[in-house]
């Protein structure tokens, strides 16, 4: 062999272990998933289970794309998408002020923290019967719900955000002659971002559990109604489809808001629930 | 020119714990505009404390700092700090920075100006081209220096420094001192220079002010008479007989200071 082709060999060996190094983890999980989906498939066409209660994964896309090409899905993504975007912005609109308040003033955060603490252990889901009795089956219902399982999450990172700023980055902006608004408006507001942005992330998450819940007991439409009703008609396919849409709107929205994240504070990457 | 009246100041006691001594026990002192001084002691000793009083950060219990006449109430424009772990704000660029102080509505400048005074101030301190860089792209040293340009951009009477070489390795810090007086040059500003290395205080002061701990408070006061610019032959300057010997007299006079408020060091 000559030292030419040594070199070649070598290379090409290099580069095979470079792709595999650089996509090794994309390839176990691709593989895995693959073979998950092909031993489904396989026990419901080889009659393992019955296909009255677990669909296939053939039929589940079927299903999927039929949905979408006689458009019959979209009354039910509209209806959930607006509850879960009106849920989630007064959450915003409500918890954002109240953590802020909370990290500033230790009056306000001893007065409101056990509320917030007790309602943020407690399973928000409980509360859904007094709600539909006091707000009816429309849609005040299951944004109350909605807000009242994302909002807490909200408020508890905005206070950890405001609260554990460097008080040496205060003092210094005082030294400068920063007025109160100022040290709010370009020292705490900036500072408590990453953790503001982190607890958004979190709240998406909740506030897709609880569009779904609501949707199950105080709704006519959305996927959550949808998926509801396909299961008590035996409709598994129908009602995969549903979790798959729910799931990818999770997903989708969860990297956003990471790539958010990375964007606006690329300094430090903050989060806890 | 700052006028320190019999500044005594103590902080709180933590609950169930004795009253701490006073971390400042009737200090009296005179700056004159266009001075280097350094206050120099051991840690604990209130000299940073001081320098907050100074800049009117902390308020003193008992006596009064008056700046060109006027009492200190709170910080004012006329006095811009350097601090020790350089406190820039991580979410701004060098450039955005360095024009802090001057977005701020006491002094509120225009956009253009801004950018161009704090373009100056990076380029006075050696960081042309490194506006855009983010204080974690930085180094300590490079970090001190938009810490420096931001305290410069309000064109200040009174720089305050609050150890602000304490956090470098030893190199770059003799490094800092040289490039500190260069910056300075002729100009008639008066520097207020918080340190606990007695080479720096001597290599760059013009008066040196001495601290005893327990409780804090000045023991006294060294005139530094050697050859200015200092910056321009450092190596000779810190091994001249004058050097050598205003070290021995300062540290015999602080190694007994140590000894008697604390034996056991």
């Amino acid at each position: 062999m000559s030292i030419d082709q040594a070199i070649r060999v070598s290379w090409t060996a290099s580069l095979k272990e470079t792709v595999w190094g650089r996509h090794q983890t994309a390839v176990t999980r691709l593989t895995a998933v693959v073979l998950f989906l092909a031993f489904w498939e396989w026990a419901v066409r080889a009659g393992k289970v019955n296909p009255l209660f677990l669909s296939s994964p053939s039929l589940v896309f079927e299903k999927l794309v039929e949905v979408f090409a006689d458009g019959s899905i979209w009354p039910h993504i509209w209806a959930s998408g607006q509850v879960a975007a009106l849920g989630f912005a007064i959450s915003i609109v409500i918890g954002v002020p109240i953590g802020i308040a909370m990290g500033r003033s230790r009056f306000i955060r001893d007065t409101v923290e056990p509320f917030v603490m007790a309602s943020y252990a407690s399973p928000t889901v409980a509360f859904l019967p007094l709600i539909i009795l006091w707000l009816g089956l429309g849609i005040m219902s299951r944004v109350t719900l909605v807000v009242m399982g994302a909002v807490f999450v909200i408020i508890i990172n905005t206070e950890v955000g405001v609260s554990s700023i460097d008080r040496r980055l205060i003092e210094t902006a005082r030294a400068f002659c920063a007025n109160e608004r100022e040290v709010l408006l370009k020292v705490i507001a900036p500072a408590a971002l990453p953790f503001i942005l982190a607890g958004f992330r979190l709240a998406i998450g909740r506030v897709l559990i609880m569009v779904v819940v609501a949707e199950f007991y105080a709704s006519t439409a959305g996927l959550g109604y949808l998926i509801f009703q396909a299961g008590a008609n035996y409709d598994t396919a129908l009602l995969f489809t549903g979790v798959i849409i729910l799931a990818a709107a999770g997903v989708a929205l969860n990297s956003a808001m990471r790539a958010l994240e990375n964007w606006i504070a690329p300094w430090r990457s903050a989060g806890n629930e | 020119m700052i006028e320190i009246s019999a500044v005594t100041h103590r902080f709180e006691a933590a609950r169930g714990k004795p009253t701490p001594a006073n971390v400042l026990e009737n200090v009296s002192l005179t700056i004159e505009d266009g001075e280097f001084i350094s206050f120099l002691g051991p840690s604990g000793c209130g000299k940073t404390t001081l320098l907050r009083i100074i800049d009117g950060l902390v308020l003193p219990k008992s006596g009064a700092v008056v700046v060109d006449g006027a009492r200190v109430t709170g910080p004012a424009p006329s006095r811009s700090m350097v601090f020790q772990e350089f406190n820039l704000l991580p979410w701004r660029s060098a450039e955005r920075n360095a024009e802090f102080g001057l977005e701020l509505n006491i002094q509120k400048t225009s956009k253009s100006k801004r950018v161009s005074v704090a373009g100056d101030n990076l380029d006075k301190v050696g960081l042309k081209g490194f506006g855009n860089y983010f204080p974690h792209e930085l180094s300590g040293g490079m970090k001190q220096r938009v810490g420096i340009a931001r305290a410069l951009s309000t064109a200040p009477q009174y720089l305050l420094m609050d150890e602000p070489f304490g956090a470098l390795d030893p190199m770059i810090r003799e490094l800092m001192q040289i490039e500190l007086l260069k910056l300075l040059g002729n100009e008639q500003r008066t520097i207020v220079f918080v340190t606990h290395s007695i080479d720096e205080a001597i290599f760059l002061s013009d008066r040196i002010v001495m601290f005893g701990t327990r409780p804090g408070r000045i023991i006294d006061v060294v005139d530094v008479d050697l050859p200015k610019p200092r910056w321009v032959d450092d190596e000779k300057i810190k091994a001249s007989p004058e050097f050598v010997a205003y070290r021995q007299r300062i540290w015999r006079q602080l190694k007994h200071e140590l000894q008697r408020a604390d034996p056991r060091g």
